[in-house]
């Protein structure tokens, strides 16, 4: 059980740092293809700004703001994003996460559609990672235990 | 005989009137009553209806604010790229960012303080790097002295800011400044350790670096010498 402890300067920072740590998150994630970075490191910096509200305002505050449910709804969401342009590219004709395929659908040249595909795989990377990130300090905070048993 | 009739019947014949009268009385205070209250109801259902209005209308401006904020001095320079693909991802990463965490950022700012409150923040920071600068050496003369003189301690003092903001961000300039660390703020009192007895007593009873960041987040009550000259000049000018 995570104990809290009311600090005016945490709490004040973290309220000013949490959404430019989300926004710096989805850039990288939306910029991997381009830059250092991409799916997993934007997922985890996008988890550490829930884990850092869970420190400092207290597991409720946290889940009031993105509650289990809609945790795992991101997390089954990132798996079908990723295997879902996966088997798409499979279905094109070409082999699993081959990107080239996407050609025949969408009307961009070979290296855009490469780069198009990345962006997809990479945002389901990036819900997923955040999703089981969230979800782990969760578990670890509450004991594991469901909702109504706590 | 006859006239004790009379008299029974004159009396009973008021009584009956009496009765017949507190009774309508009685209807008539509780209709006035139901009335007040269905009026003082539909009041509150307007009331409520207003402050709903209200809640939503805030709500939306911190949204823009907050996106705003977000998107023109962050995501731009930071993505670099200004065509219409990435453009289009940052105001959607944007607006997504803004609508999960729009009560975060702007919590009890007054909508019309915010250009003086930057302005005057952007103000502060030259004053607190040439603090910095001198604490610096402060620091420097202490360590480079054969004997060393330090003396640690932690003092507590109590504040007179108001706001968790400019709590924190006097907070974050003691802790800035060498010499100085906020361990804790409790209760409003800040926790300090200073590294020797002038510091502590300059943080103790100085107490400029605090008038200016009351005066920084615009606090009731403190009167900070710069407005003191500004009135002085304006006073001037009207003569």
């Amino acid at each position: 059980m995570i104990i809290t402890y009311e600090d005016i300067i945490i709490r004040t920072l973290t309220r000013v740092l949490a959404p430019f740590l989300q926004l710096y998150a989805l850039y990288v994630i939306a910029h991997g293809h381009y830059s250092p970075g991409g799916g997993f490191q934007g997922g985890v910096i996008l988890a550490a700004s829930f884990i850092l509200m869970v420190i400092s305002f207290g597991l409720d505050m946290a889940r009031r703001r993105l509650s289990e449910k809609v945790d795992i709804i991101f997390l089954c969401l990132g798996l079908l994003i990723y295997s879902g342009t996966g088997a798409l590219c499979l279905a094109l004709g070409g082999n699993f996460l081959d990107y080239r395929e996407l050609t025949k659908i969408l009307p961009v040249t070979i290296a855009r559609a490469r780069a198009l595909g990345i962006l997809f795989v990479e945002t389901g990377v990036g819900f997923g990672v955040m999703a089981v990130m969230t979800s782990l300090v969760y578990d670890i905070s509450t004991g594991g235990l469901p909702p109504e048993r706590r | 005989m006859e006239v004790t009739v009379l008299i029974q019947a004159t009396d009973e014949a008021f009584k009956i009137i009496e009765e017949a009268r507190n009774r309508a009385l009685d209807v008539l205070n509780t209709s006035v009553r139901f009335t007040a209250e269905a009026k003082v109801l539909e009041e509150k259902k307007v009331q409520d209806i207003f402050k709903g209005a209200e809640r939503t209308k805030s709500e939306v401006l911190s949204f823009l604010a907050t996106f705003a904020l977000l998107f023109f001095p962050f995501w731009m320079p930071l993505s670099g790229f200004f065509d219409v693909f990435h453009l289009s991802i940052g105001v959607g990463c944007c607006a997504l960012v803004a609508y999960i965490s729009h009560d975060l950022l702007f919590v009890n700012v007054r909508v019309g303080d915010m250009r003086t409150i930057v302005k005057r923040f952007f103000a502060y920071i030259p004053w607190l790097l040439y603090q910095i600068y001198l604490a610096s050496v402060h620091v420097i003369k202490i360590v480079l002295k054969p004997k060393m003189p330090i003396d640690p301690r932690i003092i507590r003092f109590k504040t007179k800011l108001q706001t968790d903001i400019s709590m924190v961000t006097f907070a974050n300039s003691i802790t800035l400044t060498p010499g100085t660390i906020t361990v804790e703020i409790k209760d409003g009192e800040y926790y300090v350790h200073a590294i020797d007895e002038e510091v502590a007593y300059d943080l103790l009873y100085g107490g400029e670096m605090e008038d200016r960041v009351a005066h920084v987040y615009m606090e009731a009550e403190h009167v900070y010498v710069q407005d003191v000259l500004d009135v002085a000049r304006i006073y001037g000018a009207l003569r």
